[in-house]
């Protein structure tokens, strides 16, 4: 279904040149199989949402490239090194609550730089501090703890803490899930805007349950079908950008695409419920 | 306290809306100020019955010799009587009593946020402290006193181990209890262990370290006049069991009075230190 892509990445590209790379990739916990054989490369640079139902292990998979999970079997690798433990080349931002609550914002993204870059003076961070907040449009607030903050604000002050930290992979667990549509669609372009505007481009994973989105954000998107988790489809989304939400949300090759996705859920899910019928008439039978 | 409030708002005066909502039809207005009035100040009309109570029962019952159950006058006049010693006695105490509770709330939150967070040290010690933790320590005092060479390292001996147990075991389920996401991000931001412990674990068991102060607090009172009771020369339990001693009963419940508000004064110092440190906690 994903023809180049999924071929082997050394063939057709140096292993430094992709951003990430995971080879039969598998994840159990419990006895269970969560992922199964999950064969991916991303292009350093490239913009990937993976696109999921619930209870598909797409929050897994992502947990597993940044490095809080370890795989039952295959490999990973972020820019030629192997994934053995969490590391600064891969910053996260988690749905919600991202943020110590007893650290001011200026205090939560100066832990990060300290991290990041420990030559520096308190000073030095603080203002440097001041300048992510400022990027994400939360210079007022910086003296702010997370719980005076909306839930909007909270994950652009997540967002600067994790640029803070410089790294060249960007991973997004369901950033935007739980916001309103207002802040989610302001957040969204926001990320946008901070992702092209860089000079040499993050490798984003983007993880979300909502079609529109991916198809707004990303580069390309990956679908994860559930029970086990596996890629079921690889499409490549190639409007141009910078992108304009109305025009691409009523043109046709939006519509096409988004069926495309549902038709292929549809499919996976008819798939899953096949499956379990099979079972349940061998079980029957005995 | 309140006098200057009540006397202001004439008998005739509407009553708000709120207030008069609640009221029931019939009632007379006069009734209804007063209620109005008491609203909220319950505890301190307890506290004014309770002394009217204690009056009439040290002038009326005749229960004993009075000089066992002497009035509330007879008693704030020991009070006043008492001061200056009773000063010198908390200076006694607390020379006794700060450092120890300091020495124990340190030691308790460094080890309690090691063994919470590190499962070897939680297996090796988890044994000892559920056997060494319900001990009363008030059974370690005359061997204290037996075994170390003053009463001053006797007594804050045991206020040590009062304080420490309810402050270990609180920080212990504070940091076992962190939430996975601070986990999670203090591993993303690549934090070393000691920067863990103090810049977030620490601070995310404060609620729990808290309340083992709070115990800690209580206990540590209870172990320091317990051990005065038997072999101090000056202190605030040394005060209370030298005039029962000699059957002055007034300064000796003068004494206990007294001791209650420095115990509630400690209390509330605490409280404010931990809505200031708590801050953050919705």
């Amino acid at each position: 279904m994903s023809q180049a892509i999924t071929a082997a990445p050394e063939i057709t590209l140096g292993r430094t040149d992709y951003g990430l790379i995971l080879q039969q990739v598998s994840f159990e916990y419990a006895g269970v199989r969560i992922l199964e054989d999950v064969h991916l490369a991303i292009p350093a640079g490239q913009f990937v949402c993976l696109l999921g139902p619930s209870g598909c292990g797409k929050t897994t998979l992502l947990r597993l490239i940044a490095g809080l999970e370890t795989p039952a079997a295959g490999a990973i690798t972020s820019h030629g090194e192997s994934v053995t433990g969490p590391s600064l080349e891969r910053g996260v931002v988690f749905q919600d609550y991202s943020l110590f609550p007893w650290m001011s914002l200026r205090e939560n993204v100066s832990l990060a730089i300290a991290k990041a870059r420990p030559a520096m003076t308190q000073a030095e961070r603080q203002i440097q501090a001041e300048e992510y907040l400022q990027l994400v449009g939360l210079q007022d607030a910086w003296r702010k703890y997370p719980g005076e903050l909306s839930g909007g604000m909270q994950q652009r002050g997540a967002i600067a803490r994790t640029l803070a930290l410089g790294s060249p992979v960007l991973l997004m667990d369901e950033p935007f899930g739980a916001l309103d549509p207002v802040n989610r669609v302001k957040l969204q372009d926001l990320l946008l805007a901070i992702w092209s505007g860089s000079e040499r481009k993050k490798t984003v994973v983007f993880v979300t349950h909502d079609v529109e989105e991916a198809i707004y954000l990303g580069d390309r998107i990956i679908m994860l079908g559930a029970a086990p988790g596996r890629i079921i489809d690889d499409i490549t989304v190639d409007f141009p950008r910078p992108r304009a939400r109305h025009a691409l949300l009523d043109s046709r090759e939006f519509q096409a695409l988004r069926g495309r996705v549902a038709a292929k859920f549809h499919e996976d899910l008819i798939r899953r419920l096949e499956a379990e019928t099979a079972i349940h008439g061998v079980a029957e039978g005995i | 306290m309140n006098v200057s409030e009540s006397k202001v708002i004439p008998v005739s005066a509407p009553l708000p809306a709120k207030a008069a909502a609640r009221v029931a039809p019939g009632t007379q207005p006069a009734t209804a100020l007063v209620l109005r009035i008491l609203r909220g100040r319950e505890g301190w009309l307890f506290l004014a019955g309770l002394l009217l109570l204690w009056q009439l029962a040290s002038t009326h019952l005749h229960l004993s010799s009075k000089y066992l159950f002497p009035t509330p006058w007879v008693t704030l006049r020991a009070l006043w009587v008492s001061l200056p010693e009773l000063l010198k006695g908390t200076v006694s105490s607390f020379i006794i009593l700060v450092p120890a509770y300091l020495l124990a709330v340190f030691a308790g939150i460094a080890w309690g946020l090691l063994v919470g967070t590190t499962p070897a040290l939680h297996r090796m010690f988890a044994a000892f402290a559920r056997l060494a933790s319900p001990v009363p320590p008030t059974v370690y005092i005359p061997y204290a006193i037996a075994l170390l060479p003053t009463f001053r390292t006797a007594a804050g001996f045991v206020v040590f181990i009062g304080v420490f147990w309810p402050v270990f075991l609180n920080t212990t389920s504070g940091a076992a209890a962190l939430p996975q996401r601070y986990r999670d991000n203090a591993r993303i931001l690549g934090l070393k262990k000691g920067e863990y412990l103090w810049r977030i674990v620490f601070p995310a068991a404060l609620p729990h370290i808290f309340s083992g102060m709070n115990v800690g607090l209580v206990f540590s009172f209870i172990m320091l006049t317990v051990a005065e009771l038997f072999g101090a020369s000056a202190g605030l339990g040394r005060f209370v069991q030298y005039y029962a001693d000699y059957a002055d009963y007034p300064r000796m419940v003068a004494g206990i009075l007294y001791t209650g508000l420095v115990v509630l004064l400690a209390i509330e110092l605490l409280e404010r230190l931990k809505k200031r440190a708590l801050f953050w906690v919705k």
